[in-house]
């Protein structure tokens, strides 16, 4: 009982220095538990069950890659806790307490920060539940049935994973502090000292750094797709050392390369914020490369969410670029069919084309005849021609594929061999042409060639100007459905109320999510990295003022340092985040140069936010 | 008051005795009074000191431990306020100027001498000299001729790109007196300079602080306990209960000083450790 009100004194006289850790902690359980609260709230219900298990899915892997960080940050956030808290702890030891006991009051120490964040972030989110499903909802333009409530099994399943992660790393404290030795916790608060690095391990570190780097860029962006997806995982492992040993190796040796030209450094503050950059890259290096990754994630994730918005759209066009289609071996239906829709709502537009059914498996279209279907539609078409023994096969837009065939396969069309040399994703038959999947594209002398091999057919297509009058209008055509030898029609409806797809429409507010929750994240580990350091710098500060440096000159050295340290993260993070999103860019087949700046510049404000408060705590702990 | 064993009363007159012109005060202290505590339990550590320091002195003050010492260095230094009495810098009474002219006081008027170096470890010897002037806006050649002049004077030319944790005690304190003379200040204030050093060093730092002196480059206060320490003094102050019991000057023996102050010491007692 004495154990634990210690541990409770403790934790009460340090909550301030805490505040920022339980900070932190609450804003990734807010997070965790909101994200809970859509799979066992009713709010996305109304959506049907289709849609609910597609999005239940989609959020279970958002809370596996949250798990994942929110494991890294707490490995962090502990150990940055644990050597604060070695330097107190260690004078219990001559108090007479065991390492045992020591090792405990640690244990019911953290756990007070792990139950304040936990408590706060549940009850932040229990809070916010329902606008953070109304942004969900909105963002990706979903009707969603918001409920205000808590859900328990949202708070119990969100308080399991965080509890199970804080009480590994509580546990690894107290082995930590039940193996150290007394000297080792004693001179925890001497390890302020610093030891130059030899500059030939900095260069190497430069050189490697530079290299690897460069080669992860590479890597990303060379060749075509097949090869981007195979190096994909090779570039991120290289991006990731890469940026470490930028920060152990370049920067640092950048900046003492700066400190060695007196002239430079004997102006305005330089001579303490730059000496106080080299002493603190040493211990914080790991810090600001961290803080990168993040932030190169948190870009890529927000390009992916926008890539993944466009796909979407693509997709949902793709499929209704007509409400009706016909396919039949009747000539002159066509108009009998717009008579019958005509007679239940305006048709926005109508194409027909021919199509030849070849060895039963192929419809072979000629080429100048999807360009014509594709003009008469008012679709820009920059459709080439196929060569004498090429074709074009029409596919279809897909949200993700990790199927990237790029070479010409050889397909037989009529006992002869075409060459397959473009895969074509543009919508020159619609829905027809995703869901049957066998339409060729051939040179104009090449259909003509084949006509004698094949049973030409029709295909009709015709668009709605009122989707009200869909119902109708199918009825209507329901007539002219035929499935006899001699008398082949088939109907294709499209119905445009179909919400099958809805759920893809989450896929990018998931991402935005995760951009924000990145972002935040990168901004709490520096501003939480500054604000221990600010503690450190106490004493150094204090000789400083005693030496009659004034406030001013104090601050402006501390913010321009400040500045140093958001800066280089931010700056290393944009180079990179600008290869990984065209890299993106490349693999989606669009460009994301716009949500590149767009994110990027979003990263700044959280980062400018965070220095602004960095700068204010820092002076206020040391000034 | 005489030279020696003089003026036990509350209130020491040992300033202004010397006869120098008022031209020449570095600093003077009149009816300083420290104290400490809520009302009605206050604990006064300084008992109404008087005290002025002429250019080219060099003093130290000695006296038990709890006898306001580092009170009155803290008071004289700017970084601690009196109760009441007035403390004049170079001509500026600094109990009524604002935190501004305070800093800039200090930062040009004073230079510090810590027991403990204070040393920033995180730059090289030769950025601890420069900074007070790299601060201040001073051209970087200008800094640098005079750091490299200081460093030959010190015998820290070989130590100047060297960081703090790779430097002996005795280099470090004579790094941190070029620190504080790099400003071409008035006054050093320093507090128990050789309390961190082997006797050695100890002796090294002291030749080079009477050096500046001598030189006419700053005026020197010095506290401490040590009584080899005080005899590189010109005089000592022996400070009491808050109170200035005495002040003995050295002439031209300091052997002979140095016995004096250990006579001092033994007549007024207590703990000078």
């Amino acid at each position: 009982m004495r154990m634990f009100r210690l541990a409770f004194i403790n934790f009460r006289n340090s909550f301030r220095s805490y505040l920022s850790l339980v900070f932190s902690l609450a804003f990734t359980i807010l997070v965790l538990f909101n994200f809970q609260n859509i799979i066992y709230s009713e709010s996305f219900a109304v959506l049907g069950e289709h849609n609910k298990e597609y999005i239940d899915m989609l959020v279970q892997t958002v809370t596996v890659v949250l798990c994942c960080f929110m494991f890294f940050f707490l490995w962090y956030a502990t150990n940055v806790f644990l050597t604060r808290r070695k330097r107190e702890i260690g004078i219990y030891i001559f108090m007479g307490m065991s390492n045992r006991r020591i090792g405990s009051l640690y244990v019911i120490e953290i756990s007070f920060v792990g139950i304040t964040a936990l408590v706060t972030g549940v009850g932040f989110g229990a809070l916010l539940g329902g606008l953070f499903q109304m942004i969900m909802g909105a963002v990706s333009d979903i009707a969603v049935d918001v409920r205000f409530g808590v859900s328990w099994e949202a708070g119990k399943v969100t308080g399991v994973l965080f509890l199970a992660m804080y009480l590994f790393f509580a546990l690894k404290g107290y082995w930590n502090i039940t193996h150290s030795s007394v000297l080792g916790m004693i001179s925890a608060a001497r390890q302020n000292e610093y030891v130059r690095m030899p500059k030939t391990v900095l260069c190497a570190k430069a050189v490697l750094g530079v290299a690897v780097l460069s080669s992860g860029y590479y890597l990303a962006n060379v060749g075509g797709m097949l090869n981007m997806m195979k190096n994909l995982l090779e570039a991120v492992v290289l991006v990731i050392i890469g940026v470490y040993l930028l920060f152990g190796g370049l920067i640092p040796l950048a900046f003492q390369t700066v400190a060695a030209n007196k002239q430079f450094l004997y102006s305005r503050q330089r001579c303490l914020w730059v000496n106080q950059m080299i002493f603190r890259m040493r211990k914080n290096y790991r810090t600001y490369a961290m803080v990168c990754i993040v932030g190169i994630c948190s870009i890529t994730a927000l390009a992916t969410g926008f890539a993944m918005k466009e796909r979407y759209h693509n997709l949902i066009n793709f499929d209704n670029q007509y409400t009706f289609q016909l396919l039949t071996n009747q000539s002159g239906l066509g108009e009998k069919a717009a008579a019958l829709i005509s007679g239940a709502g305006d048709i926005a537009c109508q194409t027909s084309l021919e199509a030849l059914s070849v060895d039963d498996v192929h419809l072979v279209l000629k080429c100048s005849e999807v360009k014509r279907v594709a003009q008469e539609r008012g679709a820009k078409s920059d459709l080439p021609e196929p060569a004498d023994g090429e074709t074009f096969y029409l596919s279809h837009q897909v949200l993700m594929t990790s199927i990237f065939n790029e070479k010409p396969v050889p397909v037989t069309i009529g006992g002869k061999e075409y060459l397959e040399t473009q895969t074509i994703r543009d919508p020159y038959i619609g829905y027809m042409q995703r869901e049957m999947g066998c339409f060729y594209v051939v040179s104009d002398s090449a259909y003509e060639r084949l006509k004698g091999q094949g049973t030409t057919l029709y295909i009709h297509n015709y668009k709605l100007a009122d989707d009200n009058d869909f119902a109708a209008a199918r009825t209507a055509l329901d007539v002219l459905i035929s499935n006899t030898e001699e008398n082949f029609t088939a109907r294709v409806a499209i119905d445009p109320f179909d919400n099958d797809l809805d759920w893809g429409k989450m896929l990018h507010a998931l991402c935005i999510c995760m951009f924000m929750v990145f972002v935040v994240a990168s901004g709490c580990i520096m501003f939480m990295k500054l604000y221990n350091d600010s503690y450190e710098e106490k004493e150094r500060y204090l000789v400083l003022r005693k030496l009659g440096f004034s406030p001013g000159v104090l601050s402006a050295s501390i913010a321009r340092e400040l500045l140093s340290a958001y800066m280089l993260p931010f700056v290393v993070m944009a180079v990179s985040a600008y290869f990984s999103v065209l890299a993106l860019g490349r693999l989606m087949r669009t460009s994301l140069l716009s949500i590149y700046v767009v994110s990027t510049s979003v990263v700044l404000v959280v980062f400018v936010f965070c220095y602004i408060l960095s700068v204010a705590v820092y002076r206020r702990n040391v000034c | 008051m005489a030279d020696e064993k003089a003026g036990f009363g509350q209130r020491s007159q040992v300033g202004g005795l010397k006869g120098k012109m008022n031209d020449n005060k570095v600093v003077e202290i009149k009816n300083l009074v420290k104290s400490y505590g809520a009302k009605n339990f206050q604990t006064t550590v300084l008992k109404g000191i008087d005290l002025t320091i002429y250019k080219n002195d060099f003093i130290a003050i000695m006296g038990p431990s709890g006898s306001g010492k580092t009170t009155l260095l803290n008071i004289l230094s700017t970084i601690d306020k009196p109760t009441q009495g007035m403390v004049t810098l170079d001509g500026h009474d600094v109990t009524h100027i604002s935190n501004k002219e305070l800093a800039k006081l200090r930062k040009d008027k004073i230079g510090f001498v810590f027991q403990d170096y204070n040393l920033l470890d995180t730059m090289t010897l030769q950025d601890n000299i420069a900074l007070p002037l790299a601060l201040d806006g001073v051209p970087a050649k200008r800094i640098l001729e005079k750091t490299k002049e200081l460093a030959a004077a010190f015998g820290l030319e070989a130590q100047l790109r060297q960081y703090p944790y790779q430097l002996s005690g005795g280099q470090k304190q004579r790094g941190a007196v070029c620190r504080a003379l790099i400003t071409e200040p008035e006054i050093i204030f320093a507090d128990e300079p050789t309390g961190a050093l082997d006797s050695k060093a100890g002796k090294d730092l002291l030749h080079c602080l009477r050096r500046v002196n001598e030189s006419g480059q700053a005026s020197i206060l010095m506290v401490t306990h040590d009584p080899h320490c005080a005899s590189y003094a010109k005089d000592v102050y022996l400070l009491s209960d808050g109170v200035m019991k005495c002040r003995i000057s050295r002439g031209n023996d300091r052997k002979e000083f140095y016995s004096r102050i250990i006579d001092l010491q033994t007549s007024i007692g207590g703990d000078f450790a």
